[in-house]
């Protein structure tokens, strides 16, 4: 119950921390239809920033901007859809009921006798951090201070051999700005949407109104 | 009101999804007390071990929480709401039943005992009464005999998706679009979506195509809909009203929630013929009410049934019936999700989700029927075979898929509504207002896309 325990402010967290449980950005390559996990301009072992976009490390398939924001704009869709399909879990661990059903009181569970309390699943701040997640990849400025979320742990044994270079970095982020500009927008058109990115006022200052 | 729609998506908080829940519960309980004449007393609990029978009201639900998927007869119990129960639940035997055909999500009124403690055995299911007929005075009826020049009013209506499932190629819609100009000749076009759907096999692969006819290829699926979708659509004769209702799965759309906000008109370069409605949505043309709903409910409405009079009876026609006496165009809860059987990285097998019906709980309001009137005609667009039928009076039209996903022709429909006159003996007069009685007056053709 992230409202009641003291908590840093939202805005002073590390992306690292922020974006600890999104999940990755997989892209599949059109042209050979591997997988492979998008972290921006970073060294990786299945893809690599070229000056014309993002090149499959399998087949040297040169993606076109479409081919990148189709499936971001999927994946993203895919999220929302998920949100929605309103999963809610039980937090007492004994419990663990998992349902899409939902008790006229909400944070009831419906076990017989069981008074853990019910949360969604997947929650509005989770998926509102999935997004800024996204929009982080595309990000120019975070990918020139090379600040993003790494995709793997060392020792990961898909960790890419070594890093990119700071002024590999900074050429590849200037020369891709196109490519990322778009994806950006893409995802921050499902962030203009999204209830959490603002706050209401009108119901904050509700009591003001008599 | 088309504002309300304007809601910021992705924002539900569980207690507000819980308020609309128990609502829903009390709406009814008043109107099924109101109609049966029962007193406030006479509604009681039935999670409670009684001598006596009483009559309930509430939601029918699974018997147990991990209950997914299939439902029978055994497996069904009723949840009461905050005031008559405290939310609690008990399961239902339904032994005394002859026939029934019940879903989740479904309110419910019933009269039976609770003998034992454990269920609760049912003796009648209590009928819920549908609302009433949309109605019109003379002048209004004489206006819409005036403009139509007593000619037959003809609307066509459409539902995507309008390409295969292995191209984005929209040829067939611009035939379509050139016989609706030129043979076709509808006063109005419904037009359903998803135009550009967000499950779409090359959209997921990233495997878009070239579009051949274009200089400049589209870098987003929204410049697909704008610089392929939008100029086919302008050909559309501008005399021709066009109304579009967006699917939860529409690219352009990035109110990715039921009920939904419409389309952005401007944004999409649409004509000023064009109007964008919102999902769902209830309008007049003439004196006619329009329901149009683009959430699959034929599909996702799954009964529980028992009785030969219940199976002989269409199923199109009983989830038809659902939809009119709950008075929401998709009172399935929970709504229904599509998943796919994949391996995870260990080989285990998991469900990736999908799509779903994507119910904004809190918003559920805006999803009943308008102004407490059956619509005279509802569409309800959905992927099982298109049907047109009248059922209590209420025309039910499923247009079925403009396109198959194999890229064969599917299909669309056409109704011919016959000017009202109040000389012929189709329309009925109540008092000083008469019935609209469309399913006298109308022909309906369902016909290849």
């Amino acid at each position: 119950n992230g409202m009641d325990t003291l908590q840093p402010l939202e805005t002073t967290i590390s992306d690292k921390e922020r974006f600890r449980d999104s999940v990755p950005l997989e892209l599949s390559c059109p042209n050979c239809i591997t997988k492979f996990a998008f972290g921006g301009i970073v060294a990786s072992r299945y893809y690599r920033c070229v000056y014309s976009g993002i090149q499959c490390s399998n087949c040297d398939h040169i993606m076109t901007p479409i081919q990148v924001t189709s499936q971001v704009e999927r994946v993203i869709r895919a999220h929302i859809s998920l949100y929605y399909a309103g999963w809610v879990t039980c937090d007492d661990t004994t419990c663990g009921n998992v349902t899409r059903q939902i008790s006229v009181y909400g944070k009831r569970c419906l076990m017989d006798g069981c008074t853990g309390i019910m949360s969604y699943k997947y929650s509005d701040k989770q998926l509102y951090n999935q997004m800024l997640y996204f929009q982080s990849l595309f990000d120019l400025q975070k990918n020139k201070l090379q600040t993003l979320k790494p995709l793997y742990h060392s020792g990961d044994k898909n960790e890419p051999e070594k890093p990119l270079s700071n002024s590999e970095v900074q050429a590849l982020a200037e020369q891709n700005r196109p490519l990322f500009e778009t994806s950006k927008q893409v995802v921050q058109k499902y962030l203009s949407d999204c209830g959490r990115a603002y706050v209401d006022m009108g119901s904050i200052f509700d009591f003001m109104q008599t | 009101d088309a504002k309300k729609y304007k809601f910021r998506t992705m924002r539900q908080s569980l207690l507000d999804a819980a308020d609309v829940l128990d609502e829903q519960i009390d709406i009814f309980t008043e109107v099924i007390q109101k109609h049966h004449n029962l007193k406030a007393s006479d509604i009681g609990d039935p999670t409670f071990q009684q001598q006596s029978e009483v009559y309930t009201v509430g939601r029918i639900v699974a018997d147990s929480v991990s209950a997914e998927g299939s439902l029978n007869v055994d497996s069904l119990a009723i949840e009461t709401s905050r005031s008559t129960g405290i939310g609690r639940r008990i399961r239902l035997n339904f032994e005394k039943v002859q026939d029934l055909s019940v879903f989740p999500g479904q309110i419910i009124g019933l009269r039976g005992k609770n003998a034992n403690g454990e269920y609760f055995v049912v003796e009648e299911i209590l009928k819920v009464p549908y609302l009433n007929f949309p109605v019109s005075d003379a002048e209004t009826l004489q206006n819409s005999q005036i403009t139509l020049n007593d000619q037959a009013m003809k609307v066509v209506v459409t539902a995507g998706p309008y390409t295969a499932a292995n191209n984005l190629d929209f040829s067939n819609l611009a035939d379509f679009v050139e016989r609706i100009n030129s043979s076709i000749k509808p006063h109005v076009l419904v037009m359903f979506g998803p135009f550009l759907d967000i499950t779409h096999p090359l959209i997921s692969t990233g495997n878009i195509p070239e579009f051949p006819s274009l200089k400049q290829q589209p870098k987003t699926l929204d410049e697909i809909f704008i610089k392929v979708i939008t100029p086919i659509l302008r050909r559309i004769n501008p005399k021709i009203q066009v109304i579009v209702l967006p699917s939860t799965k529409e690219v352009s759309s990035k109110h990715a929630a039921y009920p939904q906000d419409s389309l952005d008109r401007k944004y999409l370069g649409l004509p000023k013929n064009f109007k964008c409605f919102t999902n769902p949505s209830t309008f007049q043309l003439n004196e006619i009410f329009f329901g149009c709903s683009n959430n699959d409910i034929y599909k996702d409405l799954k009964e529980v049934t028992k009785g030969g009079n219940v199976f002989q009876r269409n199923r199109f026609d009983r989830v038809s019936e659902h939809i009119l006496e709950q008075r929401r165009y998709y009172p399935v809860f929970p709504g229904g999700i599509r998943t796919r059987k994949i391996e995870d990285k260990n080989g285990k097998p998991i469900f990736e989700h999908i799509s779903g019906a994507d119910l904004d709980l809190p918003y559920l309001g805006l999803t009943e029927f308008v102004g407490g009137i059956i619509p005279d005609v509802i569409l309800i667009p959905s992927e099982l075979t298109h049907f047109a039928r009248v059922v209590q009076n209420v025309i039910m039209i499923n247009p079925g898929s403009f396109i198959r996903p194999n890229g064969g022709r599917g299909t669309y429909v056409e109704m011919s509504i016959e000017a009202p006159d109040m000389e012929n003996e189709k329309m009925t007069k109540v008092e000083d207002v008469y019935l609209h009685n469309l399913w006298k007056r109308s022909r309906i053709d369902v016909l290849t896309a």
